[in-house]
């Protein structure tokens, strides 16, 4: 059996899973030292079951983001690009908000070094430049090193050579190369590396903290996290990649409403207090947004499942003729302000209840109510859910809907643009049913030429490293399998440029060994 | 008038929407000028009609793959950089920059130049919009010798042109591009007050702020946009700016032949009843066709915004399911001459069609 906890802002759920059976749930509000939530989530999950049966636990968490975010817990980083004479005048951060730049210390170096996109050197290497500013940071006593170089997705060999020279003089550095972080872009990527060097120190901290709220419960069972693609990782390769975990969140949502009711091709909602989160599943994942990402004002180019919010939630605010609802919120204070629960906000909640479409509060207090208003209302509520549907499907034929989230009981009628409607049973844990049914990934993207590597051999290069980094994850190699290829061609360059991008999937190796035993 | 850092986003927003699908990321290039700007002060915009006959002008901006900047960043003061070293191999100083594209990436390039070399940047461009070929340029129709010509890369190395005609220039500028790795920057097309003044298109740097500030002002629903967009284009050296179309972007295929992202995209109605739109796509948007009718081409310009927010959408990152509006303007009338028109024309793309004025197609 495997137990799913997602951590998120306000509620921590907790699943226990048989197979595909849900065998116990429970959503408790998140605590202030998020531990002793996760140990009461955990309590009440294995209540009745003998601790030897539990084969993984897995833990989806915002606390990295919200880090971030927040502007909490980061460590000062030294960032060392390898790229001169390009970029002169552009350092490291230099498009940063100064908040975040502040909390990792604007410690920028730039050396000689990199590559071109056919693999010519940018630069040769000057080792006494680098060992100056290895020296600098040295001296200002920074553990926390992040290195970037120009192309480095296609040569890693300058990043690999900088981070062994800090590594000799620095021997207890952390250090994030940006080739192991991400894809094509030099600053988003360097931005990545960054984040989660600044991370790492924390990434410790908490994962030693999940490990050891574990173990006091008396399980010895191995410990995965989600990361943002809707895989896990183990706890050693989360020490060292927590920025992976961004967005893992609506992730989970996705592949939980998938495992609920075994569609892998559907749009799903997920109606909270504030927003419902719209996005859409393609082979059982999410499908990915193609677009920058800001992670706190920061651009990056992780991998992000593609949601469009929408301001409608349980607690969002209707104006008076029922019009026009949200994007403002009473939010967790539904529970007070709410009418149903003796406030006088109108919310979408008391709609539904005063509609006859669910029963929750004091459904007296809406006698006051005009039959128009209910009426407009929850025709409002629908008109917003088809409308954002209807721009996320990815074409025109009619899509499956599944609905998940507290807030799923405002769709009382039919949605236009669903197929079908799916509301399927513990929707309110999908996170948590998400984070406990991952498998392990591993992905890889170059810049190949075909007409100097055949397309084949290309793919198979990059599938070879993808599925490298999925071992090295903690996946099964016979289990491993391709998910996803995407070519994409480089306009303004020769014929045959082309970017490849490989994911795998497999299953998780310590537990396909338990089950050949 | 004067360009300021804080002109930039608007500048740049104005500059995609002119763009007409290609021209590159400006994330880069803004942020680069934004530096420049912000080290150097303010660049002095000087009106084609002002500048004195015997002023001594080349134009400037970036060759290659714009994707290539992503990776490999310009440095600051490359631009600056390519404009001295075009004064080292003529001998002479120059007096003022013009860019020569407005669309994308390479409006900002003239004014990081200008701002290094404290000289003022001329309020137009060579091409109105964004252009694949530099014979397409109006500099290049109306009979400017592209060299002397200097281009400047990465890494400082700087290769000289002297070559009588646009076309072979075009082709070599492309392969020494490939070989440093895929960008370069280069001053070219020199010309006096004289020279320039019949051979631009004016106004389109100061337009270009009108019409990212009106895009930033009035973001939202391309058809609650279109009445705000007839009116700055009504001012202007375009003229005529229709709403062609509303739908989803149904399908996408592209490859790169011979250096350019070559294909097609069809759009259907939101309703799925309706007519089809098509268009043809050689980094550009170049045709557009609706249920096989065409309703507006090359050099006109076609632009394709998100449908919500009235952003432009670049045709790298047109994709499959886009919710887009399809606008379409009256190219500047310098391209509706015979001469124009042999280097502009559909059949400049390889398409067998003639052009028609915008305004000339029935709604």
């Amino acid at each position: 059996m495997r137990i799913g906890i997602d951590v998120g802002g306000t509620h921590t759920d907790a699943v226990l899973l048989d197979g595909s059976d849900v065998v116990a749930s429970t959503k408790a509000l998140t605590s202030a030292d998020v531990l002793t939530g996760i140990t009461n989530a955990l309590d009440t999950v294995i209540a009745d079951v003998p601790q030897a049966d539990i084969e993984a636990v897995m833990i989806g968490t915002t606390q990295f983001t919200n880090a971030v975010v927040e502007r909490r817990e980061l460590s000062p980083v030294a960032a060392i690009r390898v790229g001169l004479p390009s970029g002169t005048g552009l350092p490291p951060m230099v498009d940063w908000p100064d908040d975040i730049a502040d909390a990792l210390g604007r410690h920028s170096y730039m050396v000689k070094g990199g590559s071109l996109y056919d693999g010519w050197p940018l630069a040769s290497m000057d080792d006494d430049q680098i060992d100056a500013a290895i020296a600098d940071i040295a001296s200002k006593g920074l553990k926390n090193v992040a290195v970037s170089a120009v192309f480095s997705p296609m040569n890693a060999a300058p990043e690999r050579a900088v981070a062994d020279r800090v590594r000799a003089a620095i021997p207890d550095a952390r250090i994030t190369c940006s080739h192991t972080m991400g894809r094509l872009g030099l600053m988003e990527r360097e931005n990545a590396a960054l984040l989660n060097a600044s991370l790492l120190a924390f990434a410790d901290r908490v994962v030693s903290a999940f490990m050891e709220a574990i173990r006091a419960r008396g399980l010895t069972c191995p410990m995965y996290v989600s990361q943002n693609d809707g895989t896990l990782m183990n706890a050693d390769f989360v020490r060292q990649f927590p920025a992976l975990t961004f967005s893992s969140g609506p992730t989970n949502s996705l592949r939980g409403a998938c495992k609920l009711t075994g569609l892998t091709d559907a749009i799903v909602v997920d109606i909270g207090g504030t927003t419902s989160d719209i996005g859409v599943l393609e082979g059982g994942f999410p499908r990915e947004s193609n677009v920058v990402i800001s992670v706190g004002g920061v651009r990056t180019n992780f991998r992000m499942p593609d949601i469009m919010a929408v301001g409608l939630g349980g607690g969002s605010i209707v104006a008076a003729d029922g019009k026009t609802i949200g994007p403002r919120s009473v939010g967790h204070r539904l529970v007070t302000e709410g009418m149903v629960f003796g406030g006088d906000t109108l919310t979408p909640t008391d709609l539904v209840v005063a509609g006859g479409h669910a029963e929750i509060g004091d459904k007296s207090r809406l006698s006051g109510l005009s039959a128009d208003v209910v009426a407009a209302g929850n025709a409002t509520i629908h008109q917003m859910l088809d409308d954002a549907i209807d721009m996320m499907k990815p074409n025109a034929d009619p899509v499956p809907v599944i609905l998940v989230g507290g807030g799923a009981v405002l769709v009382s009628g039919d949605l236009k643009a669903a197929s079908v409607l799916h509301r399927p049973e513990n929707a309110g844990v999908a996170n948590a049913i998400g984070a406990a049914i991952a498998q392990i990934g591993g992905e890889s993207e170059r810049l190949v030429s075909y007409s100097t590597l055949p397309r084949d051999a290309a793919i198979e290069k990059v599938k070879a490293e993808a599925i490298e980094r999925a071992i090295d994850a903690g996946a099964d190699p016979g289990t491993i399998r391709v998910a996803d290829i995407e070519e994409t061609a480089i306009p303004y360059m020769d014929e045959g440029n082309t970017r490849v991008r490989v994911k795998v999937i497999g299953d998780i190796a310590a537990l396909a060994k338990k089950e050949a035993n | 008038m004067q360009v300021r850092a804080e002109d930039l986003s608007d500048l740049s927003l104005g500059a995609v929407f002119l763009a007409t699908g290609g021209g590159g990321d400006p994330y880069v290039p803004e942020m680069i000028c934004r530096e420049a700007l912000k080290k150097h002060g303010p660049v002095d915009l000087v009106a084609p009609d002002d500048l004195p006959d015997d002023a001594y002008v080349v134009s400037i901006g970036g060759v290659g793959a714009p994707t290539v900047s992503l990776e490999m960043l310009p440095s600051v003061d490359e631009a600056t950089r390519t404009l001295e070293a075009f004064e080292a191999h003529v001998g002479r100083k120059i007096d003022a920059v013009v860019s020569f594209e407005i669309g994308g990436g390479n409006s900002l390039i003239p004014i990081m130049a200008a701002a290094g070399r404290g000289v003022p940047v001329v309020d137009g461009d060579g091409m109105g919009r964004a252009l694949p070929e530099a014979q397409m340029m109006t500099y290049a129709i109306a009979g400017v010798c592209p060299s002397p010509a200097v281009a400047y890369d990465y890494a400082g190395n700087v290769t000289t042109f002297t070559t009588p005609d646009t076309p072979t220039y075009e082709r070599h500028i492309r392969s020494l591009a490939m070989a440093s790795g895929g960008m370069i920057t280069t001053a070219e097309h020199p010309m006096t007050g004289a020279e320039l003044k019949p051979a631009i298109i004016p106004g389109t740097v100061g337009f270009s702020v009108t019409l990212g500030r009106a895009l930033r002002e009035n973001r939202g629903r391309a058809d609650q946009l279109l009445p705000v967009l007839k009116d700055v284009f009504a001012s202007s050296v375009y003229g005529e700016c229709r709403l062609l179309y509303c739908g989803k972007v149904s399908d996408k295929a592209t490859r790169i032949i011979g250096g350019y992202d070559i294909g097609e995209a069809t759009l259907t109605p939101f309703s799925d009843e309706g007519d089809a739109l098509t268009i043809n796509i050689k980094n550009e948007y170049l045709v557009a066709r609706l249920n096989g009718r065409v309703v507006a081409t090359v050099p006109d310009l076609i632009v394709i915004v998100d449908y919500e927010t009235g952003t432009p959408i670049n045709a790298e990152r047109l994709r499959y399911g886009q919710r887009v509006a399809v606008f379409a303007v009256g190219c500047p009338d310098f391209f509706r001459t015979e001469r124009a028109l042999e280097a502009v024309a559909p059949a400049a793309f390889g398409f067998d069609i003639p052009y028609v004025p915008l305004e000339q197609i029935e709604v």
